[in-house]
């Protein structure tokens, strides 16, 4: 009788176990459904401008004053527009990163910081993290003209004013393989790394 | 055997401690193994002057890890209970504070087994889920020896700590889901 109820406590054990590990999955799968259905919230890799395609170009003030070009620049070199936000901890943490390459770049790279929102929070912002060497546009027309779902996103366009790579950039890593995408023309960071992977 | 003895009883208080403290050592390993992020993270709930948010940061993550080796090795002693409670409560402070400024959109910066980073929201849901960690730590503490232990009630230990670490990671997805969700409902 003992036996019998021990053989069923560890039976039950398992499919506990097992069960428990099928209700994790579900949850991801709902939550990456949410995801996808969601007007805002994708990953949107399919939309806005495609890599190849020509950026569309704006004029745009920055937060110092003076209009910058962004999309088509005049200046011969790549834009590096980086999308983020004063409450996003990942883009807080890629700042200093993103900083090293602009200067370590600066030979065929400019970078561009893109938000929306209140203005006097930017302005803030900017000056505690330390951005304003570069240019900070707000302007919530670029980030619906690319189509910008969730943050840090990163769209690298060409001195030919074609876009080269964009994507959802989480790491020093994912931001320097947007170079690599326009070197090697492949569509996505995702992309990218579905291919090395 | 009355209610107490149930919920006290050595099975129940292992379990919950031995998931208490894998929570907390891996959330604060993931902090530790990256700090400019949880240092990001910690500026965001707008509590501490810029000049403190560093040693802050190093300070919470390191607390929590020592707290989570504490509930492990002696859940019984009144100073684990005592600052592991403490750190619960700081952080539920600083997460309640957030929600009545009515700063939802903020990143808890949770770490560990919560997700990852910008996935899960300051919510009502998480001062919930802090309550219920700080009654296990009670539980776990409060558990003591009223019988021996044969082989099996290890087993039911092992089972029952992997099912609840199961549940929490479960329940967290379903935070980071609910957002997404109100977004698809709101379009």
């Amino acid at each position: 009788m003992s036996d019998a109820l021990l053989i069923s406590n560890a039976v039950l054990w398992v499919i506990v176990l097992a069960l428990v590990v099928v209700v994790f999955a579900l949850t991801r799968q709902i939550g990456i459904l949410y995801e996808r259905v969601a007007p805002m919230g994708a990953l949107m890799l399919d939309q806005g401008p495609k890599v190849g395609d020509a950026s569309p170009a704006f004029e745009l003030a920055t937060l110092q004053g003076p209009m910058v070009a962004v999309g088509q620049t005049t200046t011969g070199r790549s834009q590096l527009l980086f999308f983020l936000s004063p409450t996003c901890p990942v883009c807080k943490k890629l700042l200093p990163i993103l900083k090293s390459i602009s200067q370590t770049e600066s030979r065929w790279l400019e970078l561009v910081f893109a938000s929306d929102g209140d203005r006097p929070e930017h302005v803030e912002f900017q000056r505690k993290a330390g951005l304003t060497d570069f240019p900070y546009v707000l302007s919530q027309d670029l980030g619906m003209a690319f189509k910008v779902g969730r943050l840090p996103y990163a769209v690298l366009i060409g001195e030919d004013g074609k876009v080269r790579g964009k994507g959802l950039v989480n790491s020093r890593e994912q931001i320097e393989s947007l170079f690599e995408a326009k070197e090697l023309g492949v569509a996505s960071v995702q992309q990218y790394l579905d291919q090395s992977a | 055997m009355n209610a107490f003895n149930l919920i006290t009883d050595a099975v129940v208080s292992h379990a919950l401690g031995a998931a208490l403290s894998v929570l907390l050592l891996v959330g604060a390993w993931s902090k530790l193994r990256d700090l400019s992020l949880f240092r990001a993270n910690l500026e965001n709930y707008q509590l501490l002057p810029d000049g403190l948010v560093a040693p802050a940061a190093v300070l919470l993550a390191a607390w929590e890890f020592t707290c989570g080796l504490a509930v492990l090795l002696s859940p019984g002693s009144a100073l684990t209970v005592l600052a592991t409670a403490a750190l619960l409560l700081l952080v539920t402070g600083a997460v309640v504070i957030n929600l009545l400024r009515g700063r939802t959109n903020i990143d808890c910066g949770c770490a560990g087994l919560s997700g990852h980073s910008g996935e899960q929201q300051l919510s009502w849901a998480l001062v919930v889920r802090n309550t219920l960690l700080l009654l296990a730590l009670f539980i776990a503490a409060a558990g003591h020896a009223q019988r021996t232990l044969v082989w099996v009630d290890y087993l039911s230990v092992a089972g029952a700590t992997l099912a609840l670490l199961g549940l929490y990671v479960a329940a967290g997805q379903l935070l980071v889901n609910h957002p997404r969700l109100q977004a698809i409902k709101r379009s």
